[in-house]
């Protein structure tokens, strides 16, 4: 049943390598040192990369640097590649497809020559690297009338709590950076710092139109977080923990043989939990500021919304960065409702070195993680594209008056199903 | 201890997050060019000369949506605590306990809020909903 492909953990990994890269540098310290009192302080150098704080604090910077490398570089350009690409083939044409040959300057001739190679039929995945490096070359333009110190805060504060997010939220079981008792907390915690940002910045712009946009925002997002915070109360009733991670393990169980396939016990498979999956679907969406809850910036009223006064890199980490938002999203209703990184392991290659067996998985955790995911936000790409914007008292009102009793009702339904006992799919 | 080893990670992660969107914006300083004029310092209002400041008094309806949301976090705090109870006493149970043993343990926890609580504030919000019916923002 298991196999991720970061094993034990994150940090485990890290401190193996850095206590390698810390001895190898060690001993070559000691060795080029001899004995005698010029060159004494490289011995104690050479002790001190040794320490064990020393390799602890590397061993962490290193897996927070691989975390924050892989979410917010690679993770982040895919997103936004698949949004890209999907949403042109919903409108029927191919979308980005500048390839790598069209590069102005060709620096890799070692590797290939690019000459009558095509330059407009590749699958344009580095069109997003292009962009963010056109959006560094801009000006930064400051408004005279903004508020300065906040106007230059609240980009600050959006990205920080969106990257933080990713402090807790897992790819399998050892690819997390810290593995808390109430993990699921800090997420949305961390989720719901980003309205205090937009509200700060549509006010310090000192412009009608991110005012509004800031104004707005903060009335969805606020009227939005209840029910994502109601829906994971109907949820605790069946997980019982905050850890995010054995919320996952608790839905690796078997719920029932459907001929030769075996079904698991996801959350999303029990009536009181699909409401919860339902009303936690549509919060999201409104919390990631995807197109039918996209009012804060309507671009048709709004010119874009409170992002309309930033320029330059600043607004290209502020827009790019509601895509990270959309992968924690995404992950964060994986993690909850569809089984997380639990999946079928079909093979599992054994190759024995020495005396130790290795378990190599042919899918890995972070495949069927990351698998999931996508889908999933293919499917939020898909609505948005092809749902109108909906009306801002609408979605006050659909918050407000439809969400809040749904997400009630699952947690009556799941109250009184745990009561029941496992007879009518209770606590499993 | 095993309370604080848990944290330190999350402490560094988060000076990491606070540095990285700083280090961008110090960074692009290197790459970008830094013409102010007036005409560019403006606010955007459709090209025209903005009008007034838009710091203005907003409508106080804003403030009982605010109000409504500081209630449900606070209560949302008790229903984490109350599931936590409840997920408790199932698991306590186990599967084969008798339904009058199961009415006499989950009872007292469920009967106060299921009719008491949870009713309470659903219809004290949408009563107070009611009153905002034209929106103002």
């Amino acid at each position: 049943m298991s196999g991720a492909l970061v094993s034990p953990d994150l940090f485990t990994l890290c401190k193996v390598l850095i206590t390698g890269i810390m001895k190898i540098q060690s001993d070559a310290i000691l060795a080029g040192a001899p004995v005698g009192s010029p060159v004494e302080p490289l011995r104690g150098l050479a002790y001190f990369l040794m320490e064990d704080w020393f390799l602890t604090f590397n061993a962490w910077m290193i897996a927070i640097t691989i975390m924050v490398t892989w979410a917010a570089a690679i993770q982040l350009l895919t997103m936004m590649w698949i949004e890209r690409k999907f949403y042109s083939r919903l409108q029927d044409r191919y979308g980005i497809m500048i390839s790598i040959w069209s590069l102005p300057f060709w620096p890799f001739s070692w590797w290939a020559k690019r000459r009558n190679k095509p330059t407009h039929r590749g699958l344009g995945y580095l069109q997003n690297v292009a962009d963010g490096v056109k959006l560094l070359q801009k000006e930064n333009i400051t408004p005279a009338n903004a508020d300065s110190a906040m106007f230059h805060t609240a980009p600050v504060l959006i990205a920080s709590s969106t990257v933080m997010i990713f402090a807790a939220l897992p790819f399998s079981e050892g690819f997390v950076i810290a593995n808390m008792p109430m993990s699921l907390l800090f997420i949305l915690a961390a989720f719901s710092l980003a309205p205090l940002g937009i509200l700060i910045a549509g006010w310090a712009s000192n412009n009608k139109y991110t005012l509004i946009g800031g104004m707005r925002a903060a009335a969805q997002l606020m009227a939005y977080e209840i029910p994502l915070l109601l829906a994971v109360v109907a949820l605790l009733m069946y997980a019982g923990s905050l850890n995010v991670i054995d919320i996952v393990h608790k839905q690796e169980a078997l719920l029932v043989m459907l001929g030769p396939i075996p079904i698991p016990a996801w959350n999303v498979f029990s009536i009181p939990q699909f409401i919860g999956f339902a009303v936690f679907l549509v919060a999201i969406m409104a919390e990631m500021e995807r197109i039918p809850f996209d009012i804060p910036e309507a671009e048709a009223e709004l010119v874009e919304g409170w992002l309309t006064e930033y320029s330059g890199m600043r607004f290209g980490l502020l827009f790019g960065f509601k895509w990270l938002r959309a992968l924690a999203g995404s992950a964060l209703v994986v993690i909850l409702y569809l089984g997380g990184w639990s999946g079928p392991v079909f093979v599992t290659l054994t190759p024995a070195v020495g005396a130790t067996v290795i378990p190599i998985p042919i899918i890995p955790h972070e495949v069927w993680f990351l698998l999931k995911v996508y889908l999933l936000f293919l499917l939020f790409v898909w609505v948005s594209w092809s749902v109108p914007r909906v009306r801002i008292d609408q979605i006050l009102n659909i918050g407000w008056k439809r969400l809040i009793p749904l997400s009630l009702l699952a947690i009556l339904l799941a109250a009184y199903l745990a009561a029941l006992g496992p007879a009518l799919g209770g606590i499993r | 201890m095993a309370l604080l080893d848990d944290y330190v990670p999350v402490v560094l992660f988060i000076i990491v997050a606070l540095s990285f969107p700083l280090v961008t914006f110090f960074a692009t300083r290197l790459f970008r060019p830094t013409h102010p004029t007036p005409l560019k310092d403006l606010t955007y209002e459709c090209g025209e000369l903005p009008e007034g400041e838009a710091a203005i008094q907003f409508h106080f309806q804003y403030y009982m949506f605010a109000l409504i949301f500081v209630v449900f976090d606070v209560a949302a705090v008790f229903l984490v605590l109350w599931a936590f109870m409840i997920y408790g006493t199932a698991s306590d149970l186990g599967p084969a306990a008798s339904a009058a043993d199961r009415l006499a343990r989950f009872g007292p926890v469920l009967a106060p809020m299921l009719l008491g609580f949870i009713p309470i504030l659903f219809v004290a919000t949408q009563y107070a909903l009611k009153k905002e019916s034209v929106i103002h923002i």
